[in-house]
Parts: C-alpha cells; structure tokens; sequence
C-alpha cells in the first residue's frame, strides 16, 4: 500500500459486503434471464442485472473504498466523470450478462462475458479515478494496472461458471462472494498502482464545485437501500414462483 | 433404415395426427403414409414410418406414454412392404391380416392417465418422501399399464422438480446435467451411485427382488429432468439392468441422447 493511502478498515469491509449485495442482487437476476420468454421481458432483465453489477456492484463498492482511504489531501470528485464511471460499469457488465446468458455453455463466451465484465470494473475504477481532484500530480504503477485488469478478468469469468453453470447454494453465494473478490481485488490492487505527489501540485480547476463524501454518502445510501429491496423482491418473487409451478 | 406400422388407439381423432406426427419426427423417423378412421373402440391412427433401428425403443416410450395414446401397436415390416401396407391401414396388424411380412409385434397399453394425474398432487405435497404413493400407484393400476404409468408418472416429477429447484441458469450439456442437477436431485430420493452415463440405483424400493419392476419411475425422473434441463432435448435413459427382474444387484440405468 503506498505510503500516502491510509484506510479506514470498518469501511473497507463495507465495500466489500457492498460489492457481494450488488453481485448476489445481479447474479440472481441474471440467472433468471435464459427464463425470459419475449425479447422486451430478456432485455429488461439483462438491463436490471447490470444495473445492480454496475452501479452497485462496482459504483457504490468503489466510493466506498475512496471514503475508506484517507490520502491526506482534501478531495472532490468530478460529478461529470463520476458519472459516466458509473454509466460505463452499467453498460459493460449489461453486455457482459447478456452474452453469459444467451444459449448454451461454451467456455469462449463464458471467456467474452468475462471480459466485458472485467472491463466494466476496471474502466469504472480509473475513470473513477480520473474524476478525482486533488492539489497534487498522480501517476500509476503499470505493472500493478495490468494485475488489477487480470484479477477483474479471471475472477469475473469464475463467478460467472459458478453462476450459469452451478445450482444450489454454491451458485447462489459463491459467485457473489467470487464476483465482490474481482471488483474489491481490482479495485485495491488499482489503488496500490496509485501515487500522488504533492510537490508542485494546484489545486484543479473547477475542486470547489466537485462531489464530496457528503454527497457521495447520500448516493451510496440509496443505490445500496435499493439493492437491499431488489434483493428482498427477488426472493419474494422466487418463493411465490416456486410455489406455483404445478406438477 | 426400418419400417414400423403402427396402430394407435386415442378417445378422439381431433389433433390426433399433428400431436403424434411431432412425437414421430421428434424420435427422428419419418411420417411416410397415414390414416384416421373411428369405430366403437374410439379414434384409430395408423402410421407407416421409416427411420433406424436404434431409435424405435424410444418412439416406443414416447408413445407409451403420450397422453392422447390409449394403447398402440407397433409391427416391424419387411423391407419394401410399407407401400403394400399402407394401401390398406384398416385393420390391425394382431388381428392377423397384417401387411406384408411382420417379423415382430409389440402391444403397448399407455399409461393410466388418470390414476398418474389423480396421484401427481400427492407427489408434490409429499416431496420427495414418495415411495408409499409410488407403491401405492403400482398395485392401483393394471399389471400391464404399470411400466408406463410409472414412467409417466416419473417424467412428471421430473420435469417439476427440475422447474421448482435448478431451472435458473444456463442450458447444460447433458454430462453436466447429470452431474448437477439429476445426481443431486436423484440423491434426495434413493441411494444412487454415479458413474459417467449410469445410475445404479441401490435397494430400489419399488423393485423387490423377484417382483416386477418399478424402477420405470426413475427413468421418467431422469427423462424428464435433463430434457428439460440439457441442451439438445432428447434424452433417452434405458434400463440396463433391473433387481426386481434379476433378482440381486443394483437397478442400471443409461442415460443417452
């Protein structure tokens, strides 16, 4: 961990129970979606699954983990990045659940709806990053950036097998426990790629208008309030479900 | 390639040959001459159909337990004789004026379908603690509607329980359905070894040794089960060996596409 990065643990174990929500809410949405029977009702669901993968998944686990570390700097975040961060996780793990989903098994698009996923995560976190403004030059460790897209690739593609292809409660839990290891390990292993240096930095154009944790509290609060009632209906709708099917 | 006629026996002729002609071409044979005439008996559908050897077990057991089917009749003809034959469909082949050279004939009597139906919501209310509505259905119906109400019987669980518990997630391929769905759905009823394609079912508890056979049931579960689970959808499961028959061993069974 670089040396200007101090962390708030109680918030770091949040993001990652944040990220396993988002995944078990996506996850179990996805899985659905082979069910779907008109093209609207498939669209919809893959919509909604990467909804939940991409906003609170990756989005509200990655502002949890910037309120979670403390860089010694007063930081404001660009609210035009921000949110195309998050516009970026939605449509990438959308396509991502879509090619997943559709058809039989192969291990070619399990490996495509992997990559998708892993690079929704990963353009999340540094376009994320990019919306940061602080009074100080950042630079990245490559080698570290190109660990932190290989974890959100093979860890993406593990959660989806478990998903699509397992049944039961491995299925149901594992693959989110697996998919919030792929957004928590690229998101910490990006932020170890991360350096600032304060020497010579000014304060950026616009740092007073910018979203701070203030703000980006209250937007976490209710992406995760929502994911927590998607997560309810879900399996409200399950039993009910499960319930009528008639032998 | 071979030629079967078969002589079916429904309570209606309407619909009768476009839900039979689908089970026909679905086992891959080909529908080459048919005929539809009503007696006192109830609605007769005479078909002639072409396709190979290997498949005519499994026409047999789709028909077997079709809903529309009361009982059927399935007579091999000689090579060539299926335009004879078709020329004049009336009778039955067993009443002996079959057409051309009938090598063998095979009588089925469908299941009893409203004894399977009657018993189903017991089944479901019961799951998986079935075996005494099994037993139960066994000795309920007539000796030689017993295979294939089991069977039937059998294929309805099946499917039920394949929508109820593992339906959500991605089509599989039959080895992975197997090893996901109908191993763990097989062990929550009955003591069951796996190896590759074959399930030998240990104690079946509706197979005593030297009694008659009910491990039917199972084939129907599995049947079910992977073909609406597994992509593609036929499935086939055959009894490979059977203790109630045998008298000792496991119950085998074969799973195929």
């Amino acid at each position: 961990m670089p040396a200007h990065q101090h962390y708030n643990l109680w918030l770091v174990l949040l993001s990652y129970v944040i990220s396993v929500l988002g995944s078990f809410t996506a996850l179990q949405l996805a899985v659905a979606i082979p069910l779907a029977q008109t093209a609207r009702q498939r669209m919809m669901a893959v919509l909604a699954a990467g909804a939940a993968m991409g906003v609170g998944a990756i989005w509200a686990m990655h502002f949890i983990a910037m309120l979670a570390c403390n860089m010694g700097l007063p930081v404001s975040y660009d609210p035009v990045l921000t949110a195309l961060s998050a516009i970026i996780a939605f449509g990438a793990c959308s396509l991502g659940l879509f090619i997943a989903s559709s058809g039989a098994f192969s291990w070619a698009k399990l490996a495509a709806a992997g990559v998708c996923m892993g690079l929704g995560v990963t353009g999340m976190h540094y376009l994320g990053m990019a919306a940061v403004m602080m009074a100080a030059y950042t630079t990245y460790d490559m080698s570290l950036v190109a660990a932190s897209l290989l974890i959100a690739i093979v860890a993406s593609i593990v959660a989806l097998w478990l998903a699509f292809n397992l049944r039961g409660r491995v299925q149901m839990v594992g693959s989110a426990l697996v998919m919030g290891l792929a957004v928590c390990g690229m998101h910490y292993t990006g932020m170890a790629a991360f350096n600032i240096d304060e020497e010579g930095g000014q304060v950026p154009a616009g740092f007073a208008n910018g979203m701070r944790g203030g703000n980006l509290g209250t937007s976490i609060f209710i992406v995760t309030v929502m994911l927590l009632v998607a997560a309810l209906v879900i399996h409200y709708k399950r039993q009910q479900r499960r319930a009528a099917i008639s032998i | 390639m071979i030629e079967l006629e078969i002589h079916i026996l429904s309570d209606r002729r309407e619909g009768l040959l476009v839900g039979l002609g689908r089970v026909v071409i679905a086992s891959g044979f080909t529908l080459l001459r048919q005929r539809v005439y009503q007696d006192n008996q109830g609605a007769w559908l005479v078909m002639i159909v072409r396709g190979e050897p290997e498949q005519q077990l499994g026409l047999e057991e789709m028909l077997a337990t079709h809903a529309r089917v009361q009982s059927f009749e399935a007579t091999l003809l000689a090579p060539g004789a299926a335009a004879q034959a078709a020329a004049t469909p009336a009778p039955r082949a067993s009443d002996g004026a079959t057409h051309g050279s009938a090598s063998s004939s095979i009588t089925h009597i469908g299941p009893d379908v409203g004894k399977v139906e009657s018993m189903l919501p017991q089944l479901a209310r019961d799951y998986p603690k079935i075996f005494p509505w099994l037993l139960a259905l066994e000795h309920d119906v007539a000796a030689e509607a017993r295979e294939a109400s089991l069977l039937l019987a059998g294929r309805r669980t099946g499917t039920w329980v394949y929508k109820r518990d593992y339906e959500m997630g991605g089509k599989l391929g039959l080895a992975d359905a197997i090893k996901r769905i109908a191993t763990p759905a097989m062990r929550s009823l009955i003591s069951v070894d796996v190896h590759d394609r074959h399930f030998h079912i240990q104690n079946c508890p509706l197979c005593p040794p030297g009694g008659h056979s009910g491990c039917r049931f199972f084939s129907g579960y599995l049947e079910g089960m992977l073909s609406a689970s597994s992509a593609p959808q036929s499935v086939l499961v055959r009894h490979l060996h059977c203790r109630g028959q045998h008298g000792a061993g496991d119950c085998v069974l074969e799973v195929s596409h």
